[in-house]
């Protein structure tokens, strides 16, 4: 059985290195209540020796991501060991002592556009941002693609647009029958294609279309 | 070649047999070729699901040679590109199945020229199970979301890694101390998987091949008889601890939900799916389908969320 082996403290709550004090705690609870003894999914699965070293790694990363000062130095051990490339800039003078500020400030939407336009400047980035757009069709796939070229998180995008990252990603997954209805799918598209500065009309036409052809091809199929 | 999927999960009565039909009819419905295998072996009864009379032809025409291949073995159903290999009129005792039968059993499956073979396995963790199961690298396990049926899908996982094991060990020179690991792992009380660790220890130069073979496996989860008072994500939760603290992959296809109404079906000989195609139970079966032939990419695997 494996633990938390090569795991850190971020991975073993399952929450990004941006985390507001909120968020660590509602990792913290939901980490709990999932390692607790009496969770009908992990009951069976472990040792009591095995559970209370799980249950004490978890209690550890929470103490140490709650705390500033720990939790920078923490941060500095996973860059200069190499676990992760670097800090990301926005970062730095974010953490919250204070639990009251707002958990969403972690995440600069000038920063954001700012990079996008930086990498949009590249001859390769605007290649492919000009052949995507070109395209009738568009498939959740190019709009990864060209997310992830433009190195845009989904959660700075949901930190922005507040879309919850499970319709970001359905729509990039392509999960048609997870999408909401049009009307709201069209102002997400259309929020979507402004943090990555392309034209959203042409996104949401070429998303709607693909779903379409997608949906006509379903239909064909005997039912 | 055909991509097959042994469908198992430890308990008995969560619906293996009842999801193998549903399943098989609607892969088939989108057109592709499908042959269901009863390997419930002595308790089959995949055929009543479907509808049909117990089939003359079957697993029993292979194993006694009246059929050339195990193709030839496979009847139409009512249902159009489904195709059954039933085991109703195998001999009494085929529950015992020799060993050699076994294997030829598992390498005409891999030869079937369809495109998707489902075999609908017998509960527990009995060797032709586990066998059954390791025909494909890909699995799919049925399990109830109640803490019995939990408990015993971690153990037929535990309990595929062992006999996986075992197998390579056969294969290939290990340590000899690790020849029998039966019977040492059961006096020290250490889990199946925790056999890596022990050769670990022992043998750091077959680490990375245990783990690359375990990690080739790739576990299918589906929730049967999912009632509304059940936490929606417990799912996602038994598939995320599965992907942390096992060595494989794992895919959590959808929940089922109950009806009551599965039974009258059952009892009707009528396929749920056909009888009631309008329900929730029978639009998440519909779903899970469309899962398995990727026509909706899984939400599951999502783990690249930063």
């Amino acid at each position: 059985m494996k633990k938390f082996d090569g795991l850190n403290y971020y991975e073993i709550l399952k929450i990004p290195m941006t985390s507001s004090y909120f968020e660590i705690k509602r990792a913290y609870k939901d980490a709990l209540s999932l390692y607790n003894e009496d969770s009908i999914v992990t009951y069976s699965l472990f040792s009591k020796e095995e559970r209370d070293q799980i249950i004490d790694d978890i209690k550890d990363a929470f103490s140490t991501l709650t705390d500033d000062q720990k939790r920078a130095t923490y941060d500095q051990m996973l860059v200069d060991s190499g676990q992760v490339e670097t800090l990301i800039p926005s970062m730095e003078k974010q953490y919250i002592s204070n639990p009251l500020s707002s958990t969403h400030t972690r995440v600069n939407e000038k920063q954001v556009y700012s990079r996008v336009t930086e990498k949009l400047l590249m001859e390769d980035v605007k290649t492919l941002s000009d052949e995507i757009l070109l395209k009738e069709r568009l498939s959740g796939d190019d709009l990864k693609k060209l997310r992830k070229a433009v190195d845009v998180k989904i959660l700075e995008i949901q930190h922005i647009t507040k879309i919850s990252t499970s319709i970001l990603t359905a729509i990039e997954e392509n999960q048609f029958e997870e999408l909401p209805p049009d009307t709201y799918l069209r102002s997400f598209l259309k929020s979507y294609a402004k943090i990555l500065q392309i034209d959203p009309q042409k996104v949401i036409d070429g998303y709607l279309k693909t779903i379409s052809l997608a949906k006509k091809a379903d239909d064909s199929n005997p039912k | 070649m055909a991509k097959i999927y042994p469908i198992g999960g430890g308990k008995g009565g969560v619906g293996k047999s009842f999801i193998t039909a549903s399943l098989g009819a609607l892969i088939a419905k989108w057109g592709k070729k499908v042959v269901l295998i009863d390997l419930d072996l002595g308790a089959s009864n995949l055929h009543t699901l479907l509808g049909m009379n117990s089939p003359k032809i079957g697993l029993n025409s292979f194993l006694n040679k009246t059929v050339k291949n195990l193709e030839n073995a496979a009847v139409p159903t009512m249902i159009p590109n489904l195709f059954l290999i039933s085991s109703f009129h195998c001999y009494m005792e085929i529950a015992n199945l020799f060993y050699a039968q076994k294997l030829k059993i598992i390498d005409a499956i891999k030869q079937l020229p369809f495109d998707y073979v489902l075999l609908d396995l017998g509960p527990g963790t009995n060797f032709n199970t586990l066998d059954f199961f390791l025909t494909s690298k890909e699995g799919i396990l049925i399990c109830t979301p109640e803490p019995t049926s939990i408990e015993n899908s971690f153990r037929f996982i535990k309990t595929i890694y062992f006999r996986k094991l075992k197998q390579m060990m056969k294969k290939n020179t290990f340590d000899s101390v690790f020849k029998d690991p039966s019977s040492d792992l059961n006096g020290s009380g250490i889990n199946p998987p925790d056999i890596i660790e022990v050769v670990l220890k022992h043998d750091s130069g077959k680490e990375t091949f245990l783990r690359n073979t375990l990690s080739e496996f790739k576990f299918k989860l589906i929730f049967n008889q999912f009632r509304n008072n059940v936490d929606a994500t417990l799912g996602d939760q038994f598939k995320d601890i599965c992907n942390r603290h096992f060595y494989s992959i794992f895919q959590f296809l959808g929940n089922i939900s109950y009806d009551s109404r599965i039974h009258d079906a059952i009892f009707s000989k009528i396929l749920y799916i056909h009888k009631y195609p309008h329900t929730q139970s029978a639009a998440d079966l519909k779903k899970i389908a469309a899962r398995i032939i990727s026509k909706i990419p899984s939400a599951s695997f999502g783990k690249d969320m930063l």
